[in-house]
């Protein structure tokens, strides 16, 4: 199976894609970010139709709208008095209603569309292989020279400025990195799934982890396992790429939950 | 003794006119403070009088309408503010960010700011270089986010005492800390401040704590009603001023001169 092409870009898609993600995962969960990256995934549809509308690879106007929209939430949250959410929610059915209203005046695209929605990792080629690395690259190079500035501005933001970080350039950095990761990230799992592989490695991690380090270690670790051994298992299975992934990801979830909740009894003090 | 007024390089902290409006409501208007360098003082007032957006505006998170706020005679900039210690009331931290208090404290300090890829044991050479005062080995395993209120209150003093500040800023410092602990904390904050010379700000409604440990007291309610000693702020005219209420003293068993302050009539 490994001297497949297709399958050795899958399995390279899965190796950076993964860590990736339960790297920025990590901070997406602690920041309480879970729901901006749907927005983002779920938007990116409007991106996907209009491509597809256009004749052009659809990935390049799903990441340009993916910018736009995280760039939409961040000026609507400094310029108007909404909540997030109602922000976010109102940008996501905006733009996948226009999304889903593009592909019905498309004709021909059904396929399209699943694979976008689901996510089709076997289809991808050498250039979105490329794109994917360079993106590795540069997140993992920015995510780990910013660690500490990262850090600190999840604990606080006030504090963050007082120690003399721009807060908001920072926050600004970062929306931009995971809006690029989880445009990137459709192709892997998919819009409807995309987020779960930023939540469930951080998950899994904080089962078994007691410190930061540890924690952005087993999550980079789970997101490795996840998505490679959710490529393998599809192989061999004939299953559905993304969901295979997302489930492999909640099996190791479910091992660090066990773990995690018999090393809590074990001590526990025995009552007399 | 010199008024400090006139003598701007004596300030730690200077407050002109300060007028905020949020919406429609004008949460400060016109605050006026000197604040000698070199002493604790207490900026105190009920809910709603302004204290946290005066601290805003101290720590440059809050742009006021009119009028200019001075830290040691300079206006608040990020070079001004590594001068300064700020200690949050807490941290909106999620339980489940496993951030250890040794990692929280690796990321203040120049020589562990790469505590990623450092070594343990590196981690706290460095830091009990840098705080060899303080006894936080017991904590330094702990998650911050696990840590109780008292605990934590000391690991963010030891934080910002990791920057080198000439001044402390504690927002609430005791609330939510039980009572020895929080006599346990006002006093390491009287040590620090004997210590170090360093000017302590404490932002606070807690009118014992203000009795006992502040060298200067500043009582706001929009704009500063009363300032002086504790003794001159504590008498029930100039607090009904600040707080629109009576006060009044009552003796506590923690043995005679130690006063708790009481609301008594609305």
């Amino acid at each position: 199976m490994l001297t497949e092409p297709y399958m050795q870009r899958a399995l390279l898609i899965a190796m950076l894609l993964g860590p990736l993600c339960g790297f920025l995962g990590v901070f997406v969960t602690a920041r309480r970010m879970a729901f901006f990256s749907d927005t983002v995934a779920h938007s990116a549809l409007a991106g996907v139709a209009m491509g597809l509308a256009l004749g052009w690879d659809p990935s390049w106007p799903m990441l340009g709208v993916s910018l736009i929209v995280a760039l939409l939430i961040l000026w609507l949250k400094e310029k108007t008095e909404l909540l997030t959410d109602t922000i976010m929610a109102l940008l996501m059915s905006g733009f996948m209603a226009a999304g889903v209203v593009g592909f019905s005046l498309l004709k021909g695209f059904r396929a399209e569309l699943h694979r976008y929605l689901f996510g089709d990792i076997l289809s991808v080629g050498p250039a979105e292989v490329w794109l994917a690395l360079g993106i590795f690259v540069v997140v993992n190079l920015v995510l780990f020279t910013q660690l500490s500035a990262l850090t600190l501005l999840t604990v606080q933001e006030d504090l963050a400025h007082v120690s003399g970080l721009s807060v908001r350039g920072l926050n600004f950095a970062f929306v931009i990195l995971l809006t690029l990761v989880v445009a990137i990230s459709i192709r892997l799992l998919g819009i409807i799934l995309v987020t779960s592989l930023l939540v469930i490695p951080p998950a899994t991690a904080r089962n078994l982890a007691s410190n930061l380090r540890q924690e952005i270690l087993l999550s980079l670790l789970v997101g490795v396992v996840g998505g490679v051994g959710g490529v393998l298992f599809s192989y061999q299975f004939d299953l559905p790429c993304g969901p295979t992934i997302v489930l492999t990801c909640v099996a190791l979830f479910l091992i660090s939950l066990a773990f995690d909740q018999i090393r809590r009894a074990l001590q526990r003090p025995v009552q007399s | 003794m010199a008024d400090v007024r006139f003598h701007p390089t004596g300030l730690a902290l200077e407050v002109r006119g300060l007028k905020v409006t949020l919406g429609d409501t004008p949460v400060l208007r016109g605050v006026d403070l000197h604040v000698p360098r070199g002493q604790i003082v207490a900026l105190i007032g009920p809910n709603g009088s302004g204290k946290t957006t005066l601290l805003r505006c101290l720590l440059g998170l809050q742009q006021p309408s009119e009028g200019e706020v001075r830290i040691f005679g300079q206006k608040v900039t990020p070079d001004v503010l590594r001068r300064v210690g700020y200690v949050p009331q807490r941290l909106a931290l999620d339980r489940s960010f496993v951030l250890s208090v040794r990692e929280f404290l690796s990321l203040r300090l120049e020589q562990t700011r790469h505590w990623f890829w450092q070594l343990r044991s590196t981690l706290d050479r460095h830091l009990r270089a840098a705080l060899p005062e303080y006894d936080l080995e017991p904590l330094l395993d702990r998650p911050v986010a696990g840590l109780s209120g008292g605990q934590l209150q000391r690991v963010l003093v030891a934080f910002s005492l990791l920057g080198k500040p000439e001044m402390l800023l504690l927002d609430e410092p005791t609330a939510g800390v039980d009572s020895p602990g929080e006599q346990s904390f006002y006093e390491l904050i009287s040590t620090i401040h004997r210590r170090h010379q360093m000017s302590v700000i404490l932002v606070s409604h807690d009118l014992s704590m203000v009795f006992r440990h502040a060298s200067r007291v500043y009582a706001l309610n929009g704009v500063i009603c009363c300032e002086g000693t504790p003794e001159e702020v504590m008498n029930a005219d100039s607090l009904k001023q600040a707080y629109g209420i009576h006060v009044t003293p009552y003796h506590h068993d923690h043995g005679p001169g130690h006063h708790h302050w009481v609301n008594i009539q609305p």
